[in-house]
């Protein structure tokens, strides 16, 4: 069975075959269809509108939170909230005022893991914005590369391979761990002269 | 290239008028209480600042700091069930809600809560940012067809929990 084209229909995730069979199956297999249509009704729900959504504590520099949050949430244990407002403004100083490095010129970096086994590997980290990039394949050596522009600085990436695994580099000793059990390889990029 | 504070500054707050809505309808609806999802976004984005200021902004970026950081809290109160009745307490006759909230409201987050932890954080992922579910499965390190195939089986369990309710 494939309901769960019912929820990649919801989720705007189906590619043009999977939608010309998802409407086939509505057509021909009413409960299906039915299903279909319950799920859309309770993803309203789902999606329903939450109520007031407390604002953040911004930089002084930037416009006054509408509205303010007096009056939201009386005990919401972050009182006084103009401490607060200091704080995230301190924070937002130091790293805003922050001068720029001097050379800010991405350089390219060739990424390699060896999984002969695998179908697919990909990597994240905080040059691909956490998004998956995948690698390719070279050959039928088993390795694994992809080449990508990192800036100069400290960075953090995975790999994802194989069940969606998360795995740090092993040529790279540098780690920390992730909360998911996994680890990231840190990566120090010297500013290209 | 040095860019100018103020552009700096406005690039942040665009993202953050883009996604602060978002982002607090995913850990509302993971967490279930909205003390922990304010304090939660708030240090998110306080986060988001400190360590990629420099970076693109990135709402993949984004959830999965907020993410990280509702698995610490829940570490940190191991002791306690963050999921119980009294965090839960969102009834719109609770005092310390103040959110006037709708009686569906109540019945979808008390719905939610009987997820398991994995189900509830992939459902409020794909229902609350508008990601894809690429970007989730990096953000979670499960595979695409992982969770085409979780995120429905929720879906229907959800249905079963709340007609169960009625």
């Amino acid at each position: 069975m494939k309901d769960y084209l019912i929820s990649m229909f919801i989720d705007d995730e189906l590619d043009l075959d999977e939608k010309i069979e998802f409407v086939e199956t509505v057509r021909a297999d009413k409960r299906f269809g039915d299903e279909a249509v319950e799920l859309l009704e309770m993803e309203q729900e789902l999606r329903m509108d939450l109520g007031p959504v407390p604002e953040v504590s911004m930089p002084e520099a930037l416009p006054e939170p509408r509205g303010g949050l007096s009056g939201w949430l009386p005990d919401l244990g972050i009182a006084p909230l103009a401490g607060f407002a200091a704080a995230m403004a301190l924070v937002a100083a130091v790293f805003l005022l922050r001068p720029e490095p001097a050379v800010s010129l991405e350089q390219p970096y060739r990424f390699v893991i060896y999984r002969p086994g695998a179908d697919q590997a990909e990597i994240v980290g905080t040059f691909t914005n956490w998004s998956p990039v995948p690698m390719r394949k070279i050959g039928t050596s088993g390795y694994w590369e992809v080449v990508l522009p990192v800036s100069a600085g400290e960075h953090r990436y995975s790999y994802l391979v194989e069940d969606g695994r998360q795995i740090a580099d092993p040529t790279v000793l540098t780690r920390e761990q992730d909360d998911f059990g996994g680890e990231n390889s840190i990566l120090l990029v010297d500013a290209a002269v | 290239m040095e860019k100018r504070y103020v552009d700096r500054v406005e690039t942040f707050q665009t993202f953050y008028n883009e996604h602060r809505d978002r982002l607090f309808g995913y850990l509302l609806r993971k967490t279930g209480s909205p003390h922990l999802a304010a304090d939660i976004m708030q240090e998110s984005f306080t986060r988001y600042l400190e360590r990629y200021r420099d970076r693109e902004r990135s709402a993949a970026l984004l959830f999965r700091i907020s993410r990280n950081l509702v698995v610490d809290q829940v570490r940190k109160n191991r002791a306690e069930t963050v999921y119980d009745d009294e965090l839960h307490g969102y009834r719109s006759d609770n005092p310390e809600s103040g959110f006037g909230v709708r009686e569906e409201t109540n019945r979808m987050l008390a719905a939610l809560a009987r997820l398991d932890e994995e189900e509830r954080d992939l459902l409020a992922l794909v229902v609350a940012s508008g990601l894809s579910y690429r970007e989730i499965a990096g953000i979670t390190g499960l595979s695409e067809a992982n969770i085409k195939v979780k995120i429905h089986r929720t879906r229907v369990r959800l249905k079963m929990l709340l007609k169960g309710e009625r």
